[in-house]
């Protein structure tokens, strides 16, 4: 593949400086993110080859790996880039652009950002997550209704697992702050 | 002393035994945990992967309760909230411009004056000598491997606790409760807990990669921290056994719960009948069940 070296191609790492504060440029591929990635066995593109192609701007190809929906944000490799980067905040920072309207690239992870959104809406309308929900929600979306029925039922039997949510009382100024922040987002 | 108490979302449903024994540790330690006033989710890892903002906003939303309450130390049990908690507050120090949109979204003008802990660093900091003070039964005959989990001490620059590859806060409680702890590489690696319910086949590698290591150097108890690991390593064992035909049978206890045993407490005072895996075996053979 040749890749040509142009103002478009410094667009994305210019957007994702924009967003985050952090700039890809700094990266020399040493690998330290990589080799310390717990999940790195399971991406099509590894850490340090996102950076390589966010310096490149492969927008397509980043967002067709998979990667960011791959990256369990254990913070290994902030803690361990020589150059400071925040790889995880870079990553964010491509999850955002993702969920916004920009982009409408392929996902080969659907599910992951869908366990987000319901997360985030069970938070919304009761103020604390309602685990068992998530979870049923999630198998549903999944489409493997059953999965961990063998993990939920000792749990449950173990009074570790509420049948019902609990409701906090901030939820109100909580239900504000998500509607400002949205409006501040929109105006972006 | 008081503290303001953060239980998280998982600390009143999964992590329920976690918040047993540290409230029961809490009391033989002489601190006051008193719960923050309508506390929400602090977003754990979705919200900040669906916007930044929003993962700031959620923990300024509890700390800002906390600060007008008149705390200035928050205690946060669950490794996703602390680091969510600890995030903003490093944050806000450093971006002006974050701090002001914060003010524009809040009525309340939050003056990062909280401080927040983990458990581990609110022990440290009240001392061991207290802590063997308090000890009523040693816990000799548990080989215990610690694992911090891990975003306990990462990054360092939000974490500012212990090393951040080697911690060794919690070895030196394992040691002065009486038990051995046992030196392994698996301190920090990460369970995988974002991925339990989407890709649970990342968990069961992750996890087990840990159980595994624990069994090799030869401990028989894994001592966690986090609710998150404690669901992932406990209630996935199972499923590990089977995905990788191996037969572990590690009890997955929270520090707390060990100390609490030590400082007297009956088994069930502090959750253990709770645990998925069952310490019977092992707890009874140092005549503590």
């Amino acid at each position: 593949m040749s890749i040509v070296f142009s103002k478009e191609n410094l667009q994305l790492a210019r957007d994702l400086q924009s967003l985050t504060d952090e700039n890809v440029m700094f990266c020399y591929q040493c690998k330290k993110c990589t080799l310390g990635c717990p999940s790195a066995y399971a991406m099509r593109m590894r850490p340090h080859e996102l950076m390589r192609a966010i310096q490149l701007g492969l927008t397509e190809e980043i967002y067709w790996s998979g990667t960011i929906w791959i990256c369990l944000s254990c913070e290994t490799c902030n803690t361990r880039c020589p150059q400071d980067i925040n790889i995880l905040r870079v990553i964010d920072g491509l999850r955002e652009l993702a969920i916004s309207k920009k982009f409408e690239y392929y996902n080969p992870h659907p599910a992951i950002p869908a366990l987000h959104r319901i997360f985030m809406a069970f938070v919304e309308r009761f103020g604390k997550v309602y685990e068992l929900g998530l979870a049923l929600l999630i198998n549903l979306r999944m489409l493997t209704p059953f999965k961990d029925i063998d993990m939920a039922s000792p749990m449950l039997m173990k009074g570790k697992l509420k049948l019902f949510p609990h409701f906090s009382h901030g939820t109100k100024e909580l239900r504000k702050v998500m509607a400002k922040i949205r409006e501040l987002e929109g105006a972006r | 002393m008081k503290y303001a108490y953060f239980p998280g979302c998982s600390l009143s449903s999964s992590g329920y035994d976690y918040h047993l024994s540290l409230k029961f540790v809490a009391q033989a330690l002489g601190i006051d945990l008193i719960e923050v006033r309508d506390w929400v989710c602090c977003g754990a890892s979705s919200a900040h992967a669906t916007s930044h903002l929003l993962s700031v906003a959620l923990p300024v939303l509890n700390l800002s309760h906390v600060e007008k309450d008149g705390f200035e130390k928050l205690i946060a049990p669950c490794l996703a909230c602390l680091s969510r908690f600890k995030a903003a507050n490093v944050e806000l120090e450093h971006d002006v411009d974050l701090k002001k949109r914060m003010h524009e979204i809040f009525d309340y003008k939050y003056q990062v004056k909280v401080k927040v802990y983990h458990p581990l660093e609110v022990f440290f900091e009240i001392g061991l000598e207290k802590i063997r003070e308090r000890m009523r039964k040693k816990l000799t005959g548990l080989r215990v491997a610690c694992y911090y989990g891990c975003v306990l001490t990462r990054p360092p620059k939000i974490a500012r606790f212990d090393n951040v590859e080697d911690p060794q806060s919690m070895d030196s409680i394992v040691r002065t409760l009486g038990a051995q702890p046992i030196e392994w590489s698996f301190k920090t690696e990460c369970c995988g807990v974002s991925m339990t319910l989407t890709r649970s086949d990342i968990v069961l590698k992750l996890s087990n990669d840990i159980l595994r290591e624990a069994r090799e150097v030869g401990a028989n108890v894994i001592a966690v921290t986090c609710p998150l690991c404690q669901a992932n390593l406990d209630g996935r064992q199972r499923q590990i056994e089977e995905a990788y035909n191996v037969r572990y049978g590690i009890p997955i206890i929270y520090i707390t719960q060990l100390m609490g045993l030590a400082f007297g407490a009956f088994p069930k005072e502090v959750g253990i009948q709770k645990l998925i895996t069952s310490p019977r075996d092992i707890l009874g053979s140092i005549g503590l069940m």
